[in-house]
């Protein structure tokens, strides 16, 4: 699915926090959005999830303004699993509270696509690490087999070694199964590594945007400040 | 001019809140029975909170009605009218006591359970997670709470009733020398059908009150742990001054 976004504005309160956001998704291609922490970034994909209303731009999906949010799926930047819920119960959340059973089978291979072992499948998510609890959200989010997936920040909380596999793992999947990604961070490696375009927000608008391959080659000097972690005053 | 500000963003505040409450009764209503109902997950609901409440049901119950007889006799027994006891410990405990005290006990019990429960969730962006996952959480986490503790509520005031009534029998009894088929007889005689039907139709409302509170404070509870804690304690103080506040209307209404 192809998400063309124009002149998008939100605002909590007083406080623009979107001022003007113009960018493409493209279809079966993986969108990187980065930018400082508090830039707005998780409020643009919720925005474009439709969880939040937007106060003026326009959205369009392949061309339509409106959308069946079915087709979507997010991974939440610390899972959001629900902890009364098994690890099969918030795999197959949908299926489940519908009083479906014949979910255990579709889990497992889920499970299994995210490198998983079966042995936590009635575990709660108090009972497993930080790494898997992602793992678990990615699986949760692949259940209903969606057309776009929005990452919220996949990697934080987890160290180098683990960061560096759920990385390899987006890709191999959105690779995979042709899904449109869209992913939130703020680390510049894992921007490389699983993204085709980005944009880089701050203070509400796009200031760069490219090809992943040649972020570290970019001129824009609010980015570069961002990539080598100086503070940059405009 | 700073001070006129001030209250003027207080009573905006106030005002809007209130009217947010209103709206999320209303919503309430309308996702009541749909566009989801989860059958399994209310009754799932029902049973958790039924099960966890009983113990201090019962020791609200038992304790109220010993009292009850203990403070009654003082009193009676200063002008000769200890005979009035079974009658004042039965009255009392069906038409006010048994209602505001279980309702009062449930609202730290369960509404703080749920406040808090409900604001984790919100800022551990779980009731996003349900929204990105087509549910609806009316039907997932409000209907379930609120039908719960409406319908457990009346439950819990029998229960309390009737153990109450055991707890000033056996002070009466055992402690202040009552014969005991007369007490459990005058308690009989004097209990009219309309005294424990009051009590029921007030604890209807006192759960509707703690448990539409509670999941308010929650699901509109500020982020973080400070979030959380607030959410909790607004939640119980709330309920608690509403449920004290309407029980007079509430009296008026049956007297």
């Amino acid at each position: 699915m192809k998400i063309e976004i124009k002149n998008l504005k939100k605002r909590f309160n007083d406080n623009f926090v979107l001022k003007d956001i113009s960018l493409t998704i493209e279809k079966n291609k993986s969108t990187i959005i980065l930018g400082q922490s508090g830039c707005g970034k998780s409020v643009l994909i919720k925005t474009i999830y439709q969880l939040f209303s937007f106060d003026d731009g326009l959205i369009f999906y392949d061309g339509k303004a409106k959308v069946d949010i079915d087709k979507f799926s997010m991974l939440f930047q610390y899972g959001a699993l629900f902890d009364s819920l098994k690890i099969s119960e918030n795999i197959a959340f949908t299926d489940f509270i519908n009083n479906k059973t014949n979910f255990n089978k579709k889990v497992i291979s889920l499970m299994n696509d995210v490198g998983l072992d079966k042995s936590i499948f009635n575990k709660y998510p108090s009972e497993i690490s930080g790494g898997m609890k992602k793992r678990v959200a990615f699986a949760r989010a692949l259940y209903k087999n969606p057309k776009v997936i929005f990452l919220d920040e996949p990697t934080t909380g987890l160290d180098p070694i683990n960061s560096d596999k759920i990385n390899e793992l987006i890709l191999k999947v959105i690779t995979k199964r042709k899904i449109t990604a869209v992913t939130i961070t703020h680390d510049i490696k894992s921007a490389i590594k699983t993204g085709d375009h980005y944009y880089f927000i701050d203070k509400g608008i796009i200031q760069d945007k490219g090809d992943c391959k040649k972020i570290l080659k970019t001129k824009n000097k609010a980015f570069k400040s961002f990539i080598s972690g100086a503070d940059f005053k405009q | 001019m700073k001070f006129i500000e001030n209250i003027g963003k207080a009573l905006t505040s106030i005002f809007s809140n209130i009217g947010k409450f209103i709206l999320f009764i209303l919503f309430f209503f309308k996702y009541l029975f749909g566009p989801k109902f989860y059958f399994k997950n209310n009754i799932r609901y029902f049973l958790n909170v039924f099960v966890s409440s009983i113990p201090i049901i019962a020791l609200t119950g038992i304790f109220s009605g010993m009292v009850l007889a203990l403070q009654s006799y003082t009193g009676f027994s200063r002008f000769s009218a200890e005979s009035a006891i079974p009658n004042v410990v039965v009255l009392t405990l069906t038409r006010e006591l048994g209602p505001v005290l279980t309702g009062l006990m449930i609202s730290a019990r369960v509404g703080s359970s749920i406040a808090a429960e409900i604001a984790t969730m919100r800022v551990t962006e779980q009731i996003d997670a349900l929204k990105t996952l087509n549910t609806n959480y009316y039907n997932y986490l409000v209907t379930p709470r609120v039908l719960s503790l409406t319908l457990a509520l009346p439950i819990f005031v029998t229960l309390v009733d009737f153990i109450g009534v055991m707890g000033g029998y056996i002070v009466s009894v055992h402690r202040l020398g009552f014969n005991d088929n007369l007490y459990l007889l005058n308690t009989i005689d004097f209990l009219k059908i309309g005294d424990y039907l009051s009590g029921i139709f007030k604890a209807f409302v006192f759960g509707f009150i703690i448990s539409i509170v509670s999941c308010y404070c929650g699901l509109f509870s500020d982020k973080g742990a400070f979030g959380v804690g607030s959410a909790t304690t607004n939640a119980v103080v709330i309920s608690s001054i509403l449920i004290l506040s309407s029980n007079y209307f509430l009296t008026e209404l049956f007297f």
